[in-house]
């Protein structure tokens, strides 16, 4: 993994703001999404962010340095 | 054996940890009434009457903004004094004193509150937070609320009796960070509270109990946010605190800078209290000017503010460095995410710059107009108290909970999983409140709709803002149900030996770097008392010439629909015929 679970999990979270207002910002460029658009292109950002996270790092397969979870 | 805060301080953990519960008790009241208001005024699910949603509303925001809020932060106060003087409370039955007053305070306010359910008794107190006259409340609530608040001025009087103590047999060193935190609270919080206090017991107490007739509301309004704005900052303040002493601590690292934290503190006890007039920016009996200064004070307020964020992130940089973080960005992915101390103060210090910037709009006076007491304004609070000041406490009752119970906490992983549901469900609903509020959706109302009226959202539709408030309320909920999990979880752990040490965090730049006249209390507080009679003064005087102490003699006027219809006639009939004599006017010249 490229980056802890934990680290994962709150970048998940951030994702939810970014895409309540990706649909504002959009409307000003007016491109209207539909809740369920949204929902969709949020789910297709879901899976980037989850495939790009459980990619081996350079192909080795080794566990994202850095991670506190084992720590504290 | 560990060296937990139970350990060194048995008797005072016994109180802390009393105190947290009063607090938890109040946030899971506060929490179901939340979401069964949520529920109605979305219309997603209604069991109440509309005309109980007042009483509802009321007891959500008591419950939550003074008794969650007030009891764990006397908790935190009690254990920063003790930890940071390193001695116990001077007088351990003067202290659960205070803490029984407050407790005997809330309780009564709380029977008032909730009495209004029923009609098998005239209480009631259906007043919101805000308690504004013409609304009245029984004498009970005002009673409780007067206990309540007493209670907090006799805590600080315990802990300024503790670093009195201390300071006889430590005369020349520096007031521990910690500890100076909590004076320079304390210092505002008892020249806020004279507001309150003012109002409650010349005016409204009074008026409840049919001992005068009237009162001057415009008087009451203006003294209640005298105290209004700063209560503000007394929830903030303890959760910068965690922000200062135990956020450094948890990424790894220092506090950036002792004197830049007391520097903030200071600016917090002087500038808090003379800004309370723009929550009055629509009231028409203060004049233009006096709002003028009050937002002037409330932007110098943004200074402390920016100056934390610095410090804090600065901070939390230099712990992730010591992590082993790099790059200008790749030292984030060092920090203890896994860690929901960390986490949940992290994700509430990102929410409260948001705040932010919601706090200037409502703070700039003509923008102000724009958004005053619409949603906006119930979206802002929600993202200051409703997550940078509960996020911070939840996140750091996990690190509090070990060190007040000896026993370790129940699911570090339930935790993490809680502090980011909380991130979430506040992200949807305060997002909507702020947009509903934009166009135009009223606050404090169990009908936001209509006959003939339809809002139009400017991206989506009313519809979906009000799922995206229901959604993020539902989330909250399920968000403090695993709290609570973790909350009784942990009461029921078996002792433990081996809990992390009673420690708050070091710091790179200490007190040594800070100029003596920063803990010059007496200064800080002198010059706050000026400021506060320069904003207040002429305003003061002004609204009583006009309105008297007691509020003006009754005017009858318009006593029924009739009469403004015959009212509306009259002046129309007179502006009719002044168009018409200047339209006259105009063509004969």
């Amino acid at each position: 993994m490229r980056i802890s679970k934990a680290g994962l999990l709150v970048v998940l979270a951030l994702l939810a703001p970014l895409l309540v207002e990706l649909r504002t910002v959009l409307s000003w460029v007016n491109v209207e999404l539909t809740v369920l658009e949204t929902a969709v292109v949020g789910a297709a950002l879901v899976v980037v962010i989850l495939v790009w996270a459980f990619l081996p790092e350079n192909g080795d397969g080794k566990t994202a340095e850095g991670d506190a979870s084992s720590e504290n | 054996m560990s060296n937990a805060y139970i350990d060194d301080f048995p008797a005072e953990a016994k109180l802390v940890r009393t105190a947290f519960y009063s607090s938890f008790l109040a946030l899971a009241l506060g929490g179901v009434f939340g979401i069964i208001q949520t529920l109605h005024r979305t219309g997603y699910y209604r069991f109440i009457d509309s005309a109980d949603y007042y009483t509802v509303l009321t007891a959500h925001g008591v419950f939550l903004v003074i008794s969650f809020t007030i009891f764990f932060l006397v908790g935190v106060f009690t254990w920063a004094i003790t930890t940071s003087l390193d001695r116990g409370v001077e007088d351990l039955r003067f202290t659960w004193g205070w803490y029984g007053l407050m407790a005997i305070g809330i309780t009564l306010s709380g029977v008032a509150i909730l009495a209004g359910f029923t009609d098998a008794t005239d209480i009631s107190a259906s007043v919101l937070f805000t308690f504004y006259a013409p609304l009245q409340a029984h004498p009970m609530f005002y009673l409780g609320l007067v206990l309540f608040v007493v209670g907090t001025w006799l805590a600080g009087a315990d802990w300024f009796r503790s670093w009195w103590a201390w300071k006889q047999e430590n005369p020349d060193a520096r007031i521990p960070l910690p500890t100076f935190m909590v004076l320079t609270t304390m210092l505002m919080w008892y020249i806020a509270t004279l507001g309150v206090a003012a109002a409650i017991l010349l005016f409204l107490l009074p008026w409840s109990l049919g001992l005068v007739d009237s009162v001057n509301p415009l008087l009451t309004r203006t003294l209640f946010w005298f105290f209004g704005h700063p209560v503000v900052y007394f929830w903030l303040m303890p959760a910068y605190m965690m922000w200062y002493i135990m956020l450094p601590k948890v990424s790894g690292g220092k506090l950036f800078s002792d004197p830049l934290a007391r520097v903030v503190f200071v600016l917090f006890l002087i500038l808090s209290v003379p800004t309370g007039i723009h929550h009055q920016y629509l009231d028409p009996g203060i004049a233009e000017g006096f709002k003028f200064i009050a937002m002037t004070n409330t932007m110098f307020l943004l200074l402390p503010s920016l100056l934390t964020a610095f410090t804090v992130v600065a901070s939390m940089e230099h712990g992730a460095r010591q992590r082993g973080g790099e790059g200008y960005f790749g030292w984030l992915t060092a920090l203890p995410w896994r860690d929901p101390v960390f986490t949940g103060m992290a994700l509430a210090g990102l929410m409260f710059a948001a705040a932010g910037f919601s706090g200037m709009i409502n703070a700039g006076m003509n923008i102000n107009y724009l958004v005053h007491n619409t949603f906006w304004v119930v979206g802002h609070f929600h993202l200051t108290v409703g997550t940078a000041v509960a996020l911070t406490f939840m996140a750091v009752t996990y690190w509090f909970l070990p060190q007040i119970t000896g026993r370790a906490l129940w699911s570090r992983s339930v935790a993490l999983g809680q502090v980011v549901l909380w991130f979430v469900g506040m992200t949807f609903m305060s997002n909507a409140m702020h947009r509903g509020g934009l166009l135009g959706v009223p606050r404090r109302t169990a009908e936001p709709q209509y006959d003939g009226f339809e809002f139009e959202a400017a991206v989506g539709s009313m519809g979906e803002l009000q799922a995206q408030i229901a959604l993020g309320g539902i989330l909250l909920t399920l968000s403090l149900v695993l709290f609570f999990a973790n909350v009784f979880g942990t009461a029921l752990n078996g002792r433990s030996d081996e809990l992390p040490a009673n420690e708050y965090a070091g710091t790179l730049s200490g007190p040594e770097d800070a100029p003596l006249v920063l803990d010059n209390l007496k200064l800080w507080t002198a010059i706050a008392v000026v400021l506060v009679i320069f904003a207040y003064t002429f305003p003061l005087l002004s609204i009583v010439d006009r309105g008297g102490l007691f509020g003006p003699d009754i005017n009858p006027l318009p006593v029924s629909l009739e009469t403004v219809h015959l009212l509306a006639f009259v002046l129309e009939s007179h502006a009719t015929g002044a168009l018409e004599s200047i339209a006259w006017l105009g063509v004969s010249r």
